[in-house]
């Protein structure tokens, strides 16, 4: 009887493996619309051999679950690149920002916000104006305005800079409460998943935990280290733990100089998750570096222009006969305390335009000498050993070229990101493409591409010295 | 021969990097086994150029500058994407080796259970 029992059990258990297996090819098929939804296989286990009258029959098989085909370094590196692209485009986005900032609207006058070039080469011109006729009240009143319109247009920048940093911090900290709600949740699923294997495969769970990872990837910088029975641990880019297993750490917020700061356990890792990756890299990056550095510059050149001038009028005569002195000087824009602050501080102080010393020092009060000297401050090397419109300049072309760069790091890394995420659905979403074929398609794509770029730069090469060949002829 | 006639039958330089870029984006081999033949076309073109289509290629390629560095990129990317897809490749390869040891080993005649 027992015999029998066994045979029945060996037919039974085929067909409620052919049963299960059935259930898992059907929930592929509904499930081949779900995002993130990876296909499983059913497992196939042999059973022990069962002996009939004496004669061993077969092992028979039973089905233990089904194992998703997913694959962690390809996820792993998706993830990566998910994570690079994510910096570099929120990066952008606040790059895109800055740079508007310093972009005149086509057909601005110089009085429109951002035309700061314009309101150097203006500024300094009123005195080439005033040389003509020093005690000209018109020509007084100019020089005030445009001084008023540079030092407005340069605090206006530096406001406008100064909010934006403000709004970054916002968005930080929001990152920050995301990456929390994901790790809390990761190290869920890592109880249920550790619960269920190595005993069945935990299919639905880890397409779950999958999807959460792709978004924390997204918004930070991580490194993933499987462990027992299908554990996951995560690390920020730099080693500080974020999950292990079942467990999860919180990253807290502090102000440390006015600025939002990143703590884990305790620990400052804020420039850890700057140059980590992720939005949170990103928006750390166009907070704590792109930002100060063009308010340094924005700070140099206010600095620079308030003292310099300040010190040529304060050396000269006013229309009223009058010379500056340290107790009482003769300043036109407000005197800077400190380089760090001075655009967002700069503004005109002077109200009266009699107090314009075009005169030189002991000179009569139609002597032109020192507007001749104030004029010429615009061609001398007053700002960091540049002239102000060239330190200018220098600074607007450096944050375009930053602009581009990380354009077209962002382009490539997205191009990047899609490569991957059609080789992943290749492998582990539910199509019928197979592995090999995709593996062939990348290998021949990257072929044609490579002779595509070798005769692209080769055209492009020529076409620039043709080119040039051609305006000299 | 043709003369070049850029902006007119023929795409400026600039959207023919685009597109190759994009291309490859996709993996789209047809698309850039096309963009290869017109590159040749084009680089075949070049000598016959006069002073003017000289002068319009080369305007075409200062403009192309900033995207093939970009294509550059890409090409870069996929290289390193390959180099993860032949690691995967040589793991399940290996994985697949041993599991055939296996069920050999399993079959074999030291082997004290099983099918017989």
């Amino acid at each position: 009887m027992g015999t029998i029992n066994s045979a029945y059990a060996l037919i039974s258990g085929a067909l409620n493996a052919d049963q299960e297996a059935l259930s898992v090819v059907a929930n592929n098929v509904a499930n081949a619309n779900t995002p993130g939804y990876t296909e499983e296989t059913p497992d196939w286990q042999e059973n022990q051999a069962i002996t009939v009258g004496g004669v061993s029959i077969g092992d028979g098989v039973s089905e233990t679950g089904a194992t998703s085909q997913r694959d962690l370094v390809l996820e792993q590196r998706l993830n990566q690149q998910q994570q690079l692209a994510s910096a570099s485009g929120t990066r952008l986005t606040a790059l895109n920002d800055m740079q508007a900032l310093f972009t005149p609207d086509s057909g601005s006058s110089s009085a429109t916000a951002g035309d700061i070039g314009s309101d150097i080469t203006n500024f300094f011109d009123s005195f080439s104006s005033l040389e003509s006729d020093p005690t000209d009240n018109a020509l007084r009143q100019s020089v005030l305005s445009s001084a008023s319109t540079l030092a407005g247009d340069i605090s206006g920048a530096a406001a406008s800079l100064n909010s934006q940093s403000t709004a970054l911090n916002q968005e930080a900290s929001g990152v920050a409460s995301q990456v929390n709600s994901l790790t809390g949740a990761i190290a869920q699923l890592n109880q249920q998943i550790q619960s269920t294997s190595p005993d069945a495969d935990a299919g639905t769970l880890e397409d779950q935990r999958q999807q959460d990872l792709s978004q924390l990837s997204q918004l930070v910088g991580i490194n993933q280290v499987t462990t027992e029975n299908n554990g996951l641990s995560i690390t920020t880019t730099s080693g500080q733990l974020l999950v292990s297993e079942g467990s999860n750490y919180q990253l807290t917020t502090g102000t440390v100089n006015g600025v939002t700061d990143f703590f884990l356990g305790g620990t400052d890792i804020t420039s850890d998750l700057r140059t980590g990756g992720g939005e949170l890299g990103g928006y750390l990056t166009a907070r704590d570096q792109d930002i100060p550095d063009a308010l340094s510059s924005l700070d140099q050149l206010a600095d620079s222009i308030s003292t310099e001038v300040n010190a040529q009028n304060n050396s000269g005569t006013d229309l009223d006969g009058v010379s500056g002195t340290a107790a009482n000087p003769l300043y036109i824009f407000n005197q800077p305390g400190a380089v760090a602050g001075s655009a967002a501080g700069m503004k005109v102080a002077m109200t009266d335009p009699n107090q314009i010393a075009a005169a030189g020092a002991g000179d009569g009060t139609g002597d032109n000498s020192n507007a001749v000297s104030m004029a010429s401050l615009a061609k001398q090397p007053i700002v960091n050993g540049q002239t102000p419109i060239n330190q200018y300049s220098s600074f607007v072309s450096t944050l375009g070229s930053t602009v581009l760069q990380v354009q077209t790091e962002n382009t490539a890394q997205n191009a990047s990101v899609t490569q991957l995420q059609t080789q992943n659905n290749a492998l582990s979403s539910v199509n019928l493409n197979d592995e090999a074929a995709a593996m062939s398609t990348m290998e021949s794509s990257y072929q044609a591409a490579s002779q595509v770029f070798t005769m692209l730069n080769t055209i492009m090469a020529s076409a620039l010295n043709l080119g040039e060949q051609a305006t000299v002829s | 021969m043709q003369e070049f006639k850029p902006g007119r039958e023929e795409p400026e330089l600039k959207a023919l990097v685009v597109e190759a870029s994009q291309a490859l984006a996709r993996l789209d081999r047809g698309r850039l086994e096309e963009l290869s033949v017109s590159c040749e076309a084009l680089n075949r073109n070049l000598p016959a150029l006069t002073a003017a289509g000289r002068g319009e290629l080369a305007r075409q390629a200062r403009e192309a500058v900033e995207d093939l560095a970009v294509f550059a990129r890409v090409l870069d990317a996929t290289r390193a994407n390959l180099k993860v897809m032949g690691r995967l490749r040589e793991l399940r390869t290996i994985r697949l080796e041993y599991s055939e040891r296996q069920v050999s080993g399993w079959g074999g005649p030291e082997s004290g259970h099983g099918n017989h």
